[in-house]
């Protein structure tokens, strides 16, 4: 506001020196022997009018426009002032439109352009442009890698200089929770996300510590002592930030590991993620703390890269070099002979992508939804805009007279239409505030509903300086735009027949442009319910899926005992005492002890072949379970017998497999009892299971997974092919337990957690659901969709309503005296609400006309992100058309009967 | 609405001119508004009169050029605080080039009136 005071300076400067200077003429004329009241007069004479210098003056200096622009602004304050309900409508239908909009472009900016919090996150580098988590063995199908071995990162960095800084990080933690708690604490053991990365990790990033130190080289080597770094958000929430944690021991899996600092403030990691990690460990440390051979076995790869490049670096010929280096690798370590696609070595390559935003695991689930969701959005804008418009230019011609009269008294023109384009200005201006709060609130909503129950979103709902930009950039547009027309009709006025006419000439009602608005708001409108609607009819065809499970009275406790600190030889013994212990709490009917459980998102498969049959090249799923775990799921068996207790790990090793495998292995009629199959490599391997039943087809992941082939093994049996020492053997470890009650238990939760502390304290539970919240949750993506397309469509129709009414209720103001004197004539005020409501469904039926083809367009576009819906249902178009018909009807009526009120001789008086 | 018809300012001078006599008057030394206004009609024995409505935006104008500085001081003879503007050095060149010009511009014009007068 410096300029306004100064311009406030000056013109109080000018005006005590117009004053000096006056009374300096007058003085002098005194002195010359005029009479003091003719001096007074003379002076001002001599000096002309006062006030014209002034505002010549102050043209001098430039500021006119300025000040000009401020009058009108105040002007148009006023005006607006003056008729509140025309100022809120605008107000709240630009800020609704622009509230989604701004709303929406938040998350895109969060998710698909913000930068991770880092030093000049621009010249940061992938290696690699998608997520291929987690783990990987033996060669990728299409030789596009952007997962690693340790091998392979270590030799990038000896061999590609040209990278600055090289770093490493574990592309699956988020799926592999550890078990931590404090040296000395009382605390509980609890289920902690924990990230291996690289030494370098944290000065890659150029990142300085929030307390102790960071990671370095040197803690990453064999042999070191075991370090580990705690993220901001974790300190704060666990700890309170507490200095004394730093230098403390944790027990991390059950390994001490000593803490030395903590990660700056609002870092969060290399991406977007609902689990952060809480702890960062060197690679090196992997081996000990998650007993896995990850990191000295070049055949497994686990890591992401990203690095900063030397400047001047052309990343043309670097990735050339990198591709070079991983095939060479490759070729070296004979990964490519035992595939059967002999031109994979010329297709490895690697893709160097901008590093900035870390690892867009997020962006690749919500990328398509978010761009859909920015449709549905621009389309509610659309509607508002055609509402604001439809508004200014009611306005508009409410004023015709006003505008004529100030013609008439000299105003300028291009004066006028600037007055009412900052009208229109400043409303939208209102409207972008009022946007902002919407979009901020809205933000919040939106994250809340797609990621519930995430305690640790990383993802800043804050509307940026973007979306600041965005919202007021959209507003300004929106205002100018809208305010043109008015502006342009006010300009063509004809002051001198309009003031003749006393503002009431033309009896046409609305103009093309109005009808024309509306036509399109409701053809919209239409488009967003049929949206909605298909949305809707997608999520509860997903949601009356026959899952063929039983979730009445289950819950589902993910436990970890790898990291409560179980070697794979103790484990029959430790599962044994898990059905025991749980049997002997009041009311529990089954204990199911498995890898995964059906509706989770995680799954394990693997290669098939039947003995005796050619290789097919098709795999299948597999779950590793107890005796008592397809009851405790509900699955029914088929043919045969399920898992039994007979079936430990010294037994014959069996398999039970589901219906889809049958059929796809088998051919019709075929009896799969007793046949055998296993993995395609080695030979020998097609024997390791013997079929001993058949169960129904329970849905594993996702009900989108058709024919999904699965087979059930007992948990701790080994094959006879596989010869790797049973220590090493990572797949006997059991993630849940599956606990049927007879009755709802509803301290089951307190009950599972005190159970498993006392067979052992460190086995934390990593997550407690009952079986249907579980269910729930893998439906949230596509309710959250159903919800957001819903609200929108709602929107748009609660907006075109608006719209149509508004343009309704002007027709009808305007007929007022025509309709009195039809009237008079003897009209029954039910044809003048027939004739009222003709003009309003008039148009609705025409924005159908054009929604209907506009909406069967749309709903091809968006048929990817439907579950099987091919074309819009009779039904869903059926009821949005109902819907949109009902509101406009509404819209219709309440001035229609206004209209057939109208006192015939009351109207004619005042005419 | 306040500038609903813009009045033109009218100097009766040719452009810059105003200017220019300005900088001048301003040469014998720091001067206000109204002496300044009051030399130059005095000196031209009243031929020019002087506008108060062209000769403050002009005083206005040239500060923001930067070609003279103002400052409010006590007149001696008055016991009262003036605006008084005062020549810079960048004002004194521009004196130079704004005589320089209406010099060639008044030579350009005698030898249209009065073509004679210089054959002779």
């Amino acid at each position: 506001m410096r300029w306004w005071w100064q311009l406030k300076n000056r013109d109080v400067d000018l005006a005590r020196e117009l004053r000096s200077d006056l009374e300096l003429e007058e003085e002098e004329q005194r002195e010359r022997g005029v009479p003091p009241e003719e001096a007074t007069y003379a002076a001002h004479r001599a000096f002309g009018n006062e006030s014209l210098i002034r505002e010549q003056t102050r043209e001098a200096w430039g500021w006119t426009w300025l000040e000009q622009l401020l009058q009108d602004a105040r002007y148009a304050l006023r005006q607006l002032r003056k008729t509140p309900g025309f100022t809120a409508t605008a107000v709240l239908t630009l800020a609704l439109g622009i509230g989604a909009n701004a709303a929406i472009f938040t998350l895109v900016d969060a998710f698909m352009m913000r930068n991770l919090p880092v030093t000049d996150p621009k010249t940061l580098v992938r290696l690699g442009d998608r997520s291929d988590c987690c783990v990987n063995g033996g060669a990728i199908e299409d030789g596009d890698y952007s997962l690693f071995s340790t091998e392979i990162y270590e030799r990038m960095k000896k061999y590609a200089p040209e990278f600055e800084q090289l770093a490493a990080m574990q592309a699956g933690f988020p799926y592999r929770p550890l078990i931590a708690r404090r040296d000395g604490d009382q605390e509980n053991a609890r289920s902690v996300m924990g990230e291996f990365v690289s030494g370098n990790y944290f000065e890659t990033f150029g990142l300085k510590p929030a307390a102790g130190r960071l990671l370095t080289g040197s803690d990453d080597v064999k042999g070191a002592p075991m370090v580990a770094v705690m993220s901001y958000a974790a300190w704060r929430r666990d700890y309170a930030a507490d200095q004394a944690v730093i230098g403390s021991t944790f027990w991390i899996n059950t390994k001490a590991v000593s803490l030395v600092g903590v990660a700056p403030d609002r870092f969060f990691g290399d991406r977007l993620s609902t689990t952060p990690p809480d702890f960062y460990f060197p690679l090196e440390t992997h081996a000990v703390i998650s007993n896995a051979a990850y990191v000295h076995d070049p055949d497994t790869s686990w890591l992401y890269m990203i690095g900063r490049v030397k400047p001047g670096t052309q990343l043309g010929p670097l990735q050339e070099k990198v591709s070079g280096l991983v095939r060479n690798w490759m070729k070296e370590t004979n990964v490519f002979a035992t595939e059967p696609d002999k031109s994979l070595p010329e297709k490895t390559h690697v893709a160097l992508t901008p590093g900035g935003a870390g690892i867009q695991d997020l962006r690749e689930q919500y990328e398509s939804n978010l761009q859909l969701l920015m449709g549905a959005s621009l389309l509610v804008l659309l509607i508002a805009c055609a509402n604001v418009a439809n508004l200014l230019l009611v306005r508009g011609m409410q004023r015709k007279l006003e505008i004529s009269l100030r013609a008439t008294l000299g105003a300028a023109r291009n004066r006028i239409v600037r007055q009412l384009l900052t009208e229109s200005v400043v409303l939208a201006g209102l409207g972008g505030i009022a946007g902002l709060a919407v979009a901020y609130l809205g933000a919040q909503m939106l994250l809340k509903l797609a990621f519930p129950g995430a305690d640790a979103i990383t993802i800043d709902a804050h509307p940026s300086i973007a979306v600041l930009g965005f919202a007021c950039g959209l507003s300004l547009l929106t205002g100018i735009l809208f305010g043109v027309a008015p502006a342009w009709m006010a300009s063509q006025t004809n002051p001198a027949g309009t003031l003749k006419s006393g503002g009431r000439g033309t009896t046409t009602g609305a103009s093309v442009l109005q009808r024309g608005l509306v036509v399109l708001q409701a053809a919209l409108s239409l488009v967003l319910l049929v949206g909605a609607g298909l949305f809707t009819q997608s999520l509860t065809k997903l949601q009356a899926t026959d899952l063929k499970l039983n979730s009445k009275n289950r819950y589902i406790a993910h436990i970890n005992p790898q990291g409560a600190g179980y070697i794979p030889s103790e484990l029959e013994a430790f599962y044994r005492t898990i059905e025991q212990r749980f049997h002997e709490l009041p009311g529990i009917s089954k204990v199911g002890i498995c890898n995964y459980t059906p509706m989770e998102e995680n799954n394990w498969s693997n290669g098939v072949q039947v003995q005796g049959q050619p290789y097919t090249d098709k795999g299948a799923s597999f779950i590793k379970a107890n005796a008592e775990y397809f009851d405790s799921v509900g699955t029914h068996v088929l043919i045969g017998r399920g898992i039994g207790p007979q079936d430990v790990s010294a037994a014959h090793t069996i398999a039970v497999v589901n219906q889809t495998f049958v059929k796809d292995f088998f051919r019709k009629g075929e009896n799969p009892i007793g046949r055998h199959f296993g993995s395609p490599a080695p030979p020998e391997a097609s024997g390791d299971y013997e079929i001993v039943g058949v169960v129904e087809d329970t849905v594993y992941t996702t009900v989108r997974w058709k024919d999904h082939r699965m087979y059930f093994v007992p948990i701790t049996q080994r094959p006879p092919s596989v010869k790797r020492p049973i220590e090493q053997d990572l797949s006997l470890y059991a993630g849940a337990l599956v606990l049927e009650t007879q009755w709802p238990v509803s301290n089951m939760e307190q009950l599972t957690r005190k159970t498993l502390a006392e067979i052992n304290p460190n086995l934390a539970v990593v997550k407690f659901e009952t079986f249907d919240q579980q269910i729930a949750d893998r439906f949230n993506h596509d309710r959250l969709i159903a919800r957001l397309t819903a609200m929108f469509g709602g929107l748009a129709l609660l907006l075109a309503t608006i719209g149509l009414y508004g343009v309704t209720a002007y027709t009808v103001a305007r007929r007022t005296s025509e309709i009195g004197i039809r009237m008079a004539l003897g009209a029954r005020p039910v044809g003048v609400i027939a004739m009222v409501m003709r003009g309003a469904m008039g148009q609705t039926i025409l924005g159908l006309a054009i929604g209907i083809p506009g909406a069967l367009l749309c709903a091809r576009l968006a048929q990817s992100q439907l579950y099987e819906i091919r074309s819009v249902n009779v039904a869903v178009m059926l009821v949005a058309i109902l819907v949109l018909a009902l509101s406009s009807l509404l819209a219709g009526v309440i001035p229609a009967r206004i209209a057939a009120a109208t006192e015939p001789a009351q109207t004619l008086r005042a005419e | 609405m306040s500038s609903m018809a813009k009045t033109q300012e009218r100097t009766g001078l040719l452009q810059g001119t105003l200017d220019m006599l300005i900088l001048r008057t301003l040469l014998c030394g720091p001067a206000h508004g109204h002496q300044i206004g009051k030399h130059i009609q005095r000196t031209t024995n009243d031929f020019l009169q002087m506008q108060h409505g062209s000769l403050y935006p002009a005083l206005h104008r040239i500060e923001r050029r930067g070609w003279i500085v103002s400052k409010w001081e006590t007149a001696p003879d008055r016991n009262r605080e003036f605006k008084y503007y005062r020549l810079t050095e960048k004002g004194k060149k521009q004196l130079v080039i704004e005589e320089s010009k209406w010099k060639q511009m008044a030579e350009a014009v005698a030898r249209v009136m009065w073509p004679a007068a210089e054959e002779s």
